[in-house]
């Protein structure tokens, strides 16, 4: 996989800022994605690209179990989250619907990774390449599970009798 | 060796365990609201699956309700279709619902304890993250997304991780319990281990601090778990426990019995051994205000408004995000958090709406008027809360000072239905998170218990209320 990086130098982002409560009733999609980060960056929607990654720190995502936030990022084109640590709710709802990666990264690719950077991802041998900078870093692997779901395509496409 | 209450409760609902798995666990209730469910009926339609247990699926719609007359229609279209969505959806499925028209109706973290639908020992899931509130009771209760909603309406199982066991004692005496509250002892334990102190956890709250606590104190403590990146939180039963379910409309008939079993076998054992651990004393916590914009950024009243430097101790994420949190809430360094002006006051949501917090709020406020100033609003947790409130003449008291006295739901904690902060208008609430424009964008919040958030309508400003008599 490889995109372009829009990077929140921050903790906690959650998901009353990845999609604001008044748009839980929107149930288009593409609607929705339009509200994506509103509460956070407002221009997010004008600059995100179908590709795109988003970097941040510790704790990504607190708060609602509302599946509405990956759904937003996906359906605007967010394909991985890669940040130092995610509320585990998010976690699972990205996981569940294949919405998006959510990568858990070390200080070194926080530290080094910068907005606008192109990176590559690859989680058959974990190693985020940074293209504009060249350098290399290594993800925390996806447990076993959790790859598979993803590779499924999601909770309801996976078949735990077949491993 | 020895097991902990969780550990008990998570080996008792185990249908599938393989090593480095996840386990496919058994849920025992499921509870739905209108906000998270509608994606999850589509789901199950199209692929012609049934609710597999209807009769352990409770539905009721609080996120998006209106609190005003309840007699006149919804004005706000896209929740109005919610609404019909989840009545359709409930009726397709043969799922109980407590409509907006129920007597039942109320927030769903509410209504489930205070109809004997929350039991101990069980397994409950919701598609809202402050599930964590039935822990109170001793249950395993689980905020899950839509698609793991989806899936227990299909199956009545879950895949689960298996959580680690976190022990949080809670140690001494409060000096004034009627100032100091649950919601006190729940900001402080989370201003100690932060917004993810508590990831990949469940949370056992012990100790004399926890057992001297009511039921609905007990829930306003397991409510806030999520704010500590908690799977769950939960208090071992005891008689307080059982007491308050008995008699309830959907308590079991065997629960005299039951409550034998739970009596014997729900608790910690002596060696058991949790994988994390934190203590707090609370001998002279004072009454906690939040000032940024998560749970963490939390002060005692007596305090000023933290640094950025003081308050990250050195790490630059933690700095940043107290800056950015100080420029969102308007708020200068130095500051003390007794001369912080609001305008508005909200007394509502699941973590702090149920009659025990409104009876002492309404000492706080009884006889008085509201600041000029200030606009606020009493939301209560359930119809039921409400009801048992007007019966005790507390609305009388509330609008005597001012306040409004709504229909129940979920209202500003979330900001789905009009009851929304106007942008820079700054809050005293009992909710749970200050994130930024959670309550209305641009809207500012500050995290308080009932007691608080009912002195400062009437000052206009933080006061610490135990200053005042609330005998």
């Amino acid at each position: 996989m490889k995109g372009n990086i829009i990077k929140y130098a921050q903790d906690n982002v959650d998901t009353d800022v990845i999609i604001p409560g008044q748009y839980l009733k929107v149930h288009d999609y593409a609607e929705l994605a339009t509200h994506t980060m509103e509460g956070l960056d407002p221009d997010f929607h004008s600059k995100v690209k179908e590709g795109d990654f988003i970097l941040s720190g510790k704790n990504f995502g607190c708060g609602s179990s509302r599946e509405h936030a990956p759904i937003a990022l996906s359906h605007s084109g967010i394909k991985a989250v890669l940040a130092l640590s995610f509320a585990r709710i998010f976690y699972r709802n990205s996981v569940d619907g294949a919405f998006l990666l959510p990568i858990e990264i070390e200080q070194d690719a926080y530290d080094g990774i910068s907005e606008g950077d192109e990176i590559t991802i690859d989680v058959t041998s974990n190693e985020i390449k940074n293209i504009t900078k060249n350098q290399i870093y290594q993800m925390k692997p996806f447990s076993e599970i959790i790859g598979k779901i993803i590779a499924a395509g999601g909770l309801f496409k996976y078949k735990p009798d077949q491993d | 060796m020895g097991k902990t209450l969780f550990e008990k409760i998570w080996e008792s609902h185990i249908i599938v365990e393989k090593e480095n798995r996840p386990s496919l666990i058994y849920i025992d209730r499921h509870l739905v609201h209108e906000v998270t469910s509608p994606q999850a009926f589509d789901g199950l339609r199209m692929n012609n699956r049934k609710v597999r247990r209807p009769d352990l699926t409770i539905a009721t719609m609080d996120h998006n309700v209106p609190t005003t007359d309840r007699s006149l229609s919804i004005l706000d279209k896209t929740s109005s279709v919610q609404i019909q969505t989840l009545e359709k959806n409930c009726k397709d499925f043969g799922i109980k619902l407590f409509d907006i028209n129920s007597p039942n109706q109320g927030i769903v973290h509410v209504i489930g304890p205070q109809l004997g639908i929350t039991l101990p020992g069980t397994t409950i899931v919701c598609g809202d993250s402050h599930t964590s509130t039935h822990g109170a009771f001793g249950a395993l209760a689980l905020g899950i997304g839509t698609s793991d909603v989806e899936h227990v309406l299909a199956s009545q199982t879950m895949w689960l991780e298996k959580p680690t066991p976190f022990e949080i004692r809670v140690e001494g005496k409060r000096k004034n319990p009627h100032a100091v509250t649950a919601k006190d002892i729940v900001l402080s334990i989370i201003k100690n281990i932060g917004t993810g102190g508590g990831t990949g956890t469940v949370i056992e709250y012990r100790g004399e601090g926890i057992t001297d606590l009511s039921m609905e104190q007990r829930m306003t403590i397991c409510n806030m778990s999520i704010e500590a990146g908690a799977r769950a939180g939960l208090i071992a039963p005891d008689e307080k426990t059982f007491d308050y379910l008995r008699d309830r409309e959907y308590t079991p008939k065997n629960y005299e019995d039951l409550v034998n079993s739970w009596r014997s076998h729900l608790k910690t054992d002596n060696d058991a051994k949790f994988e994390k651990q934190f203590t707090l004393h609370i001998d002279d916590i004072a009454p906690q205000v939040s000032w940024g914009t998560n749970p963490g950024m939390t002060c005692d009243v007596t305090e000023s408004i933290p640094s950025p430097d003081e308050f990250s101790k050195g790490d630059s994420n933690q700095k940043k995000g107290a800056e950015k949190a100080l420029d969102y809430m308007a708020l200068e360094p130095g500051t003390a958090i007794e001369d912080i002006k609001i305008n508005r006051v909200f007394i509502g949501s699941c973590t702090n709406a149920r009659l025990e917090d409104l009876i002492e709020a309404s000492k706080v406020i009884k006889g008085q008027k509201i600041s000029s100033n200030v606009q606020a609003m009493v939301v209560p947790g359930s119809q039921m809360v409400k009801k048992q409130a007007e019966e005790m003449g507390l609305d009388k008291i509330f609008i005597d000072a001012n306040f409004e006295w709504r229909e129940s739901g979920c209202s500003m904690c979330l900001g789905m239905n009009p009851d929304i902060l106007s942008p820079g208008e700054r809050c005293a609430s009992t909710s749970n998170r200050n994130f930024e424009g959670r309550q209305g964008t641009g809207g500012r919040t500050h995290l308080v218990s009932p007691v608080m958030a009912a002195a400062a309508a009437i000052k206009g400003h933080f006061v610490d209320v135990r200053r005042m008599d609330l005998s």
